[in-house]
């Protein structure tokens, strides 16, 4: 070893031999458990925004609540004809469709492709959209045709006193 | 040199709860059951500082020298 220096050039087998590590890369017992609370702070940060946006649905501020509109009386709409009316503002119009004797479907009628008015066709049974023939299915709100990707979003509608009634928008859940 | 790997074992014990917990949160969570989202949530939170107190006290356990008990 002592005498590996003095010849001219010295047999060195490798690069590196002036580089002394001392271990510095090695995880240790206690550089472990270092990790694993690093690691336990992580998963706490990483849960805070979950919790957040429970708390922001516990607190209603997910589900907004309109005052209740009144579409149409129960013997002006026939079993397969439509109503349009415009809910929960004056901006968003609806349509409301009498698919049989009790049941009632609501939604608000801006194609989810580019916001063209969607309408109902009786004798096809099916919604469609004037601006690129995207068709919609009538009992659900989901696209069946065309260039819609998205289900119309759903209003909810109760039928009181002779009369039908806008609720609720319905949640959206893609 | 006699080692103590019982704060090791702790904190995995700690960690996996972290991972079951953080997974009941998410399905919770599209579950809609936001009560339960927001207990595991906090859970999750309080066992952050429960690691770093168990890796506190742990970390000199079973040196070598005499001081370090």
């Amino acid at each position: 070893m002592s005498d590996r220096n003095n010849k001219i050039p010295f047999d060195e087998d490798n690069y590196t031999h002036n580089i002394n590590r001392n271990n510095e890369r090695m995880l240790d017992r206690r550089g472990f458990m270092k990790t694993l609370a690093g690691a336990a702070g992580v998963f706490a940060v990483s849960t805070l925004p979950w919790g957040a946006v429970a708390a922001k649905e516990l607190m209603g501020l997910g589900n907004k609540e309109y005052p209740n509109e009144k579409i149409a009386d129960v013997k002006d709409v026939k079993v397969g004809d439509s109503v349009k009316f415009t809910f929960p503002t004056e901006h968003d119009s609806a349509i409301l469709i009498r698919l049989s004797e009790n049941k009632y479907v609501a939604y608000q009628n801006a194609c989810t492709h580019l916001r063209c008015p969607v309408y109902w066709v009786k004798d096809e049974k099916e919604m469609i959209c004037p601006c690129h023939h995207g068709k919609f299915d009538a009992s659900t709100g989901a696209p069946t045709a065309g260039p819609p990707r998205r289900p119309l979003p759903g209003i909810e509608v109760e039928v009181k006193d002779g009369a039908i009634y806008a609720v609720r928008v319905k949640r959206y859940e893609a | 040199m006699k080692r103590s790997y019982v704060g090791v074992l702790i904190l995995a014990a700690i960690l996996l709860m972290n991972i079951v917990f953080t997974q009941l949160v998410v399905h919770q969570y599209y579950y809609e059951n936001y009560g339960v989202t927001l207990l595991y949530a906090g859970l999750n939170i309080l066992l952050f500082p429960v690691a770093l107190f168990v890796y506190k006290n742990e970390k000199n356990k079973g040196g070598s020298k005499g001081y370090e008990k």
